[in-house]
């Protein structure tokens, strides 16, 4: 299935959707959208994985751009992400640098 | 064997995917394990395309072989690109390090070996050759 990506700011969150199958010939989009979450100085980013089917590494090198654009103090939280990519995740040890969530839990996100 | 050839760029890894999952499902894997083998055949064809080909300046194809047997399913991957062993790659040691400490070359690699039962890496006739085996048995005898 062919990917697309969505983004929104809610305030200072930066919320990113992401459909369908993410590997290395798409990665430039979730580059792109991260450089602008940064831009808009964002201090949390979500990124909604519940329509997202496939993540290649290529999607964990987007999770360390972030850090690197948005500063390592930001909050990253990952909302929704099927078992397979969870795994993905898991194996790879991003689990212990982001926040994992089942669905999108404002108390947790928006906390002040 | 099937044989399904492609231009060594990264808008092929989808096709490849693709015919990786039709052969997973003919030798009956489960979801699990087709959705992993799908995954390192595609870390490696991403490296194939990215590095061995489109950074050395080179064209090329990648031919991807599936093999069918009693006990195993082999995914083979062949390109004429710069000859390169994932085995000389060294693992990423700080998969438990914060985010932005961490080096972000390596997992392909890392996910390709960790994702098949086996993975061998092989140059012949001027050619990579990436190796992939995945058991037919499923590990587990649930019901």
């Amino acid at each position: 299935m062919a990917f697309s990506l969505t983004s929104e700011a809610r305030g200072r969150i930066a919320v990113i959707t992401l459909t369908g199958e993410l590997d290395a010939s798409v990665a430039g989009q979730l580059r792109d959208a991260v450089e602008q979450a940064a831009k808009a100085e964002a201090d949390r980013l979500v990124l909604d994985m519940t329509t997202l089917d496939y993540m290649a590494s290529a999607g964990l090198r987007g999770l360390v751009f972030a850090k690197q654009k948005m500063g390592a103090n930001v909050d990253i939280f990952i909302v929704g992400a099927h078992d397979a990519v969870f795994e993905t995740i898991e194996m790879t040890g991003f689990h212990h640098s982001v926040f994992m969530l089942d669905t999108y839990d404002a108390a947790q996100i928006e906390a002040p | 064997m099937d044989t399904f050839v492609v231009p060594g760029t990264v808008e092929s890894l989808g096709p490849i995917r693709e015919f990786v999952r039709s052969k997973a499902a003919e030798a009956g894997l489960d979801k699990k394990r087709a959705y992993r083998l799908q995954l390192a055949v595609d870390e490696i064809a991403a490296n194939i395309a990215l590095h061995g080909y489109e950074e050395q300046g080179l064209t090329g194809d990648i031919e991807v072989q599936a093999e069918v047997e009693p006990d195993r399913l082999t995914i083979t991957l062949v390109d004429s690109a710069i000859p390169y062993d994932p085995y000389s790659r060294v693992m990423p040691s700080d998969l438990d390090a914060p985010l932005q400490d961490r080096a972000i070359g390596g997992l392909g690699v890392f996910l390709a070996i960790n994702n098949v039962n086996e993975f061998l890496y092989r140059f012949n006739d001027g050619q990579n050759h990436n190796i992939f085996v995945v058991q037919r048995e499923s590990e587990s005898t649930a019901t």
